[in-house]
């Protein structure tokens, strides 16, 4: 069984913002939220180190474990997700998540997206696949339509990886042999700990 | 334990707040039925993607996209 | 469906994870996104569900019936050349998929790139013909607007010459564009045309043709998977170039070396395994530092100096002066620092140099790249596959809009302005001789009505054949003396297609300048900041022009390799493509069939594949002449049959073939020449993309041979160096006679550059020679201010120590038609006053002059704010805090009101600004000055504003690298 994952190579990210601006373009996810963004550590000095973070899709996902109306599920490869017509907003999984993922849009401008917004691993909501309704409140569908998440697909340098955590974990360790050093799987055992 | 009854005592804050509103608003409205909370399940709708991920052939697409897309080449 | 399985975490445990991880780090967004956030946010909120109904309308009807079609395309940011894969439904871009079929890019995208989609909904763009009536914009017609500026410019001409219209092109043409806009220009009787080159690597170009032959990257971005040592100097391509890091980074997996100089520990330097921080404007003694030890050692390429380079003695007589202790003191790197770059260089062969425009922009530009080849020369890294001169390029299509001469010293191909090269042309254009030179201005003026001192006649350089204004000083050409300006009068109007002027020096000069012409016409997809600078109240005129995506064509990269950008949607609101504008100009301004004589139009528009078919029979200097339409086409449908690393097609319709047919591709389509991958690798014969250095600057001088001596191209008949090819030659060498008679009739009297057939190329290459000829590379432009590259300080140094012993030149009375002031100006002490160096960059979300960019909302939210990087220990000096407005002002008197970002990536002493932003002036947002709607999201103060004069000797290449500013709190 395929488990999706997300793996952001710091040996690789730039801070291009390829991803951050690609998400924009596939979801239409308004001005002031960001699903995806990339953090800087050490900006300008010696051992500067980016890293593109969303929505990890965690194992033992501590947004779901928190909320209050039970908005969340897991698909079986791992994506989570959430049904924004049950979501109320309360902003228990933004302080839950290890990785700041959840987004609150201030205005209502948008419908639906003044509740929670997250990164969907590009695997929509609970509506129907592609659906009008679904773009309208998730965004796209890639997963769906045989596709990965466009940040992966569009990053500059092969940095961010998305897809199956066995394949994702493949290419890794073969540049970390290239390169020599120790892997930094950022952000991975939080995410999958426990997980095969 | 102590985590545990940290949200024992949340939940029964919680549930508290909605009975008051709830007290509060049969005042208002003729609405009668009451949803019973069962924590822990999934309450939203069911997304059509989930069957299709069980099918070998588009998990197989999707590590073909994976190849063609995300190695080095 | 997976039961969730739920595990107790509290808020406040999870808070604590949560800044453990995204609470620690002030970068560069987080510190912006914090100080403009809620202006951005209101400014956008009401545009964007106009954009959300238009794609679910879009989508709604495809899902009725229609079907999402692909239309592949180019980025138009920066050079690298990613493919573009856009999805249509109705006419209208509905989505945007990753190229992975593309060997440039393999899918990815930098923040631009992956942006490009919103250029194609674009609220935020100039609309219709606009025209500035009483301070105001107003709307008019296409053809009211072609009439009534037409008409004004032929009056200007009858006054005051062709030469006093100024016709500034762009980078972001598609290659037939700029070639139909150089044609324009000399049509028009002008060589008063320039475009960014001059602003970007005029000085590469200037400084690397006069090296080797050619001015352009000599081999790819990929090709850097090859390399084992990579040497990055003024370049930072995390922000500039960020899909080439894919390539980069790659290289270094495969264990190459990476070092980065420059004056900021840049987001490239993070990835560097060394980095050394020079002063700016000291990359000529870093590089004569770095040959010391090399020479001092003798880890030089000794057989191949001797073979292929010429004045290696001269330059080593000059290193020598550059001890490691007389390096440290001018560039501040530390002497081991020097020597250990030194040594990983000789150790780590081949070794690649990559700059840009931090060692093009300066008073010595042409120095500093000359030097870089010095460097490379004496390594032996020139002509091999992972060495080479990785010279980036800035946009899109700068490499093809200089190779096709929209500059005001050339004609397309680098053919110059010589009289035989204009007869060149004129014969490709198949236009009258005679007509063509009665289009220029002759070379005299009377000005004895006029004038106090009562001149008879004043004689200037013939304007058909001397180097016009070029775009760094346009201001000087309208606001100079007229008897100064080497033509018949100043220029009285000015046309900015494609092209912003923030990216140009001195803004309170420039703004008086524009408001001194008597019309100003800007023909963009955007106002632009020409739009809001100038406080004027009539005589604007604002053309809508179309987007590259909106149109079709060919666009070179930065690598010389072609491709084609299909139409991805039709041309947005009344804008047009560029060349349906010219079309329509020329026809007002009475050679519209000249224009287009070689060429079908319809509805106003020149046929794009007749372009690409005129530019085939014309460009034979640098083989832009196999590229034919069918060629590019075939390639761009089998891009996936292209390897990622050697480029070369295995298999499929394009077997053998390079991707893009990178230039030199030699002789006609039909001889289906691959392209040349590498410049100057002899291991290749010329048929197969191989090539030795040029023969361009004579066969010997002074008693010393200039051709290569035992050094060839594989399978070379001529088994040593030999000069460049003519009919005269070919008859010497018995080969005449393979030539059939249609050829022989076209190249008898001619020679591998002006045979139109083609005939002379095809016989050279058959017997394995390069048409050029081939010859040493040279270390001596003796027909250069500085013959060997020298030092010199700044016009505006904070060094004052070093000026004694580095001065700048004399002034200079006439270069490219103007005065231009070296000594004058270095000569007065103003370190004092304003003590800090200032220096300007990239930012990854923005590209050039930035309207473009900063108009499109998923970037503008990116950056929102105009800023300058301080040195925490002068942010101190000056009482000034992380975020705080501060005053920044240049010694000419200029200043500009934008925030300060305190952090250590600039050295104590240097202050960097990144030069994107634009719409405000001296303080002020100029917002009420746009027309209604076209403002672009984020506007700021536009850095060059407060950069201050100075100009590359060779070239006129503008110093905005190293100038002097003060800083204050606002």
């Amino acid at each position: 069984m395929a488990r999706m994952k997300f793996l952001c190579d710091a040996e690789r990210c730039i801070e291009c913002n390829g991803c951050v601006t690609a998400c924009k373009n596939e979801h239409e996810v308004p001005w002031g939220v960001n699903r995806r963004r990339v953090v800087t550590l050490d900006d300008g000095v010696p051992g500067e180190k980016s890293i593109s973070v969303a929505c990890m899709h965690c194992t033992d996902a501590p947004c779901a474990a928190v909320c209050p109306v039970d908005c969340f599920y897991t698909t079986d490869d791992g994506i989570v997700l959430h049904d924004k017509d049950l979501c109320i907003g309360c902003g228990y999984c933004f302080y839950a998540c290890p990785f700041g993922a959840p987004q609150f849009p201030q205005k209502e401008a948008f419908g639906v997206r003044g509740k929670m917004d997250k990164c969907t691993f590009c695997a929509g909501g609970p509506e129907e696949d592609n659906s009008a309704a679904e773009k309208e409140k998730y965004g796209g569908n890639r997963i769906a339509e045989g596709k990965l998440p466009l940040c992966a697909e569009m990053c500059s340098t092969k940095a961010l990886l998305a897809g199956d955590g066995d394949m994702v974990a493949d290419i890794y360790r073969e540049r970390i042999t290239k390169r020599g050093g120790r892997p930094e799987s950022w952000g991975w055992d939080t995410a999958y700990k426990g997980d095969s | 334990m102590k985590k545990g009854r940290q949200r024992a005592s949340r939940l029964l804050a919680l549930a508290t707040g909605l009975a008051v509103m709830l007290l509060g608003s049969t005042g208002c409205t003729e609405k009668t039925a009451v949803t019973l909370h069962e924590p822990g399940v999934y309450k939203g709708g069911t997304d059509p993607l989930l069957a299709m991920q069980k099918d070998p052939e588009h998990i197989e697409t999707l590590k073909q996209r994976f190849v063609r897309g995300q190695t080095d080449r | 469906m997976k039961l969730i399985k739920k595990r107790d975490l509290t808020a406040t445990e999870a808070a604590n994870v949560t800044s453990g991880v995204l609470g620690s780090a002030v970068d560069r967004r987080a510190f912006l996104r914090r100080m403009g956030m809620g202006l951005g946010g209101t400014a956008v909120a009401a545009t964007l569900p106009t954009q959300m109904i238009r794609r679910a309308e879009a989508s709604t009807a495809a899902a009725a019936g229609g079907k999402a079609e692909i239309r592949r395309s180019v980025c138009t940011h920066c050079s690298v050349g990613c493919g573009v894969v856009a999805e249509v439904e109705n006419g209208v871009w509905t989505g945007q998929e990753p190229d992975f079929d593309s060997p440039f890019n393999l899918g990815g995208h930098c923040a631009k790139g992956a942006s490009v989609r919103e250029h194609g909904h674009g609220e935020r763009r100039l609309k219709y013909p606009m025209k500035l009536t009483g301070g105001k914009w107003t709307r008019v017609s296409w053809d009211q607007a072609i009439e009534e500026i037409g008409t004004k410019v032929l009056d200007i001409r009858k006054r005051s010459g062709p030469d006093s219209v100024y016709w500034l092109g762009s980078a972001k043409f598609s290659n037939e564009q700029a070639y139909l806009f150089r044609k324009f220009a000399g049509l028009w009787g002008t060589n008063n045309v320039d475009h960014q080159a001059r602003i970007c690597h005029s000085t590469t170009v200037a400084g690397v043709a006069n090296t080797w032959g050619y001015g352009a990257m000599t081999n790819s971005y990929n090709d850097m998977h090859n390399a084992k040592a990579m040497f990055f100097i003024g370049s930072n391509a995390a922000e500039a170039h960020p899909v080439a890091m894919q390539h980069v980074l790659r290289g270094k997996e495969n264990g190459a070396k990476m070092i980065v100089v420059d004056p900021r520990f840049t987001r490239t330097a993070a990835h560097a395994d060394q980095f050394m921080r020079i002063r700016p404007g000291t990359d000529v003694p870093l590089i004569w530092g770095m040959l010391w030890h090399i020479f001092e050692n003798g880890w030089e390429d000794k057989e191949y100096i001797r073979q292929r380079v010429y004045g290696m003695d001269d330059v080593r007589a000059e290193v020598a002066k550059w001890t490691p202790d007389v390096v440290e003191n001018v560039c501040g790197v530390p002497a081991d620092q020097v020597k250990l770059a030194a040594q990983t260089m000789a150790e780590h062969k081949p070794g690649t140099i990559v700059w840009c425009m931090g060692g093009t922009q300066h008073t010595i530009g042409n120095n500093n790249t000359r030097a870089y080849c010095a460097l490379q020369l004496a390594l032996g890294n020139v002509g091999v596959s992972g060495g080479g001169a990785n010279i980036f390029r800035g946009h899109d299509n700068v490499q093809g809009a200089t190779d096709l001469g929209v500059l005001s010293h050339t004609l397309p191909g680098y053919y110059g302005l010589a009289e035989g090269s204009w007869k060149h042309w004129a014969r490709v254009w198949d236009v009258d001789w005679n007509w063509l030179v009665s289009r220029f201005d002759t070379g005299y003026v009377d000005t004895s009505a006029d004038t106090e001192e009562g001149q008879a006649a004043v004689p200037f350089a013939n304007p058909m054949n001397s180097a016009g204004i070029p775009v760094s000083r346009w201001v000087d050409g309208v606001l100079e003396d007229s008897r100064l300006i080497d033509q018949r009068d100043q220029l009285k109007a000015m046309f900015f297609w494609g092209h912003a002027p923030n990216s140009q020096t001195r803004g309170p000069e420039m703004k008086k300048a524009l408001e001194t012409m008597e019309l100003v016409v800007v023909v963009d997809p955007y106002p632009t900041h020409t739009a809001v600078l100038p406080d004027r109240q009539e005589g604007m005129y604002l053309l809508p022009a179309s987007t590259q995506f909106e149109t079709y064509g060919s666009v070179t990269a930065s690598n010389r390799s072609f491709q084609w950008r299909e139409k991805v949607i039709d041309p947005m609101f009344e804008s047009l493509p560029d060349h349906v504008i010219m079309y329509k100009l020329a026809n007002k301004l009475g050679f519209g069939a000249e224009l287009t004589k070689n060429m079908k139009v319809e509805n106003d528009e020149p046929l794009v594949e007749d372009i690409l078919r005129e530019i085939n029979r014309g460009m034979w200097t640098i083989g832009y002449t196999g590229q034919s339409p069918e060629r590019l086409k075939l390639q761009t449908a089998n891009k996936h049959t292209f390897n990622p690393t050697t480029l070369l097609a295995e298999g499929g319709p394009c077997d053998g073939e390079y991707y893009g047919l990178p230039w030199p591709c030699w002789g006609t389509p039909e001889i289906k020449h691959p392209g040349t991958p590498v410049l100057y690798d002899t291991s290749k014969s010329v048929a197969d993309g191989g090539l030795n250095f040029r023969a361009r600057f004579g066969v010997e001088r002074n008693g010393v041979n200039l051709l290569a001596e035992g050094s060839y191209s594989k399978g070379a008949e001529i088994q040593d160096g030999y000069p460049e090819f003519t009919a005269d030659m070919l008859k010497q060498l018995g080969w005449w006679d393979e030539l059939t008679a249609d050829e022989k009739a076209a190249a008898e009297g001619k020679n591998w550059k002006t045979d139109l057939s083609g005939g002379i190329q095809r016989v050279a290459i058959k017997h394995g020679c390069a048409p050029f000829g081939n010859a040493k590379a040279r270390c001596v432009v003796w027909t250069f201010p500085d013959p060997v590259p020298v030092h010199r300080e700044p016009l505006y140094t904070s060094r004052r120590d070093l000026v004694d012993k580095y001065p700048t030149y004399d002034d200079v009375k006439s270069h490219y038609r103007l005065p231009t002031r070296y000594g004058s100006i270095q000569a007065k002490d103003y370190s004092k006053d304003y003590p800090l160096i200032h220096t300007s960059g990239r930012l990854v979300e923005y590209e050039g002059g930035g309207e473009e960019s900063r108009s499109n909302r998923w970037l503008a939210e990116l950056q929102q704010n105009m800023f300058a990087e301080v040195n925490p220990a002068d942010a101190n000096n000056a009482g000034i805090k992380n975020g705080q407005w501060i005053w920044l002002e240049s010694p000419e008197g200029a200043r500009i009101k934008i925030q300060a970002m305190v952090t250590r990536r600039v050295a104590r002493g240097v202050v960097f600004t990144p030069f994107h932003f634009g719409g405000w002036f001296e303080g002020e947002d100029l917002l009420d000055k746009y027309p209604d709607g076209a403002a672009p999201y984020v506007r700021g103060e536009a850095a060059n504003t407060a950069f201050t004069y100075g100009y590359d000797s060779v070239t006129q290449m503008q110093e905005t690298k190293a100038s002097l500013c003060k800083i204050s709190a606002a």
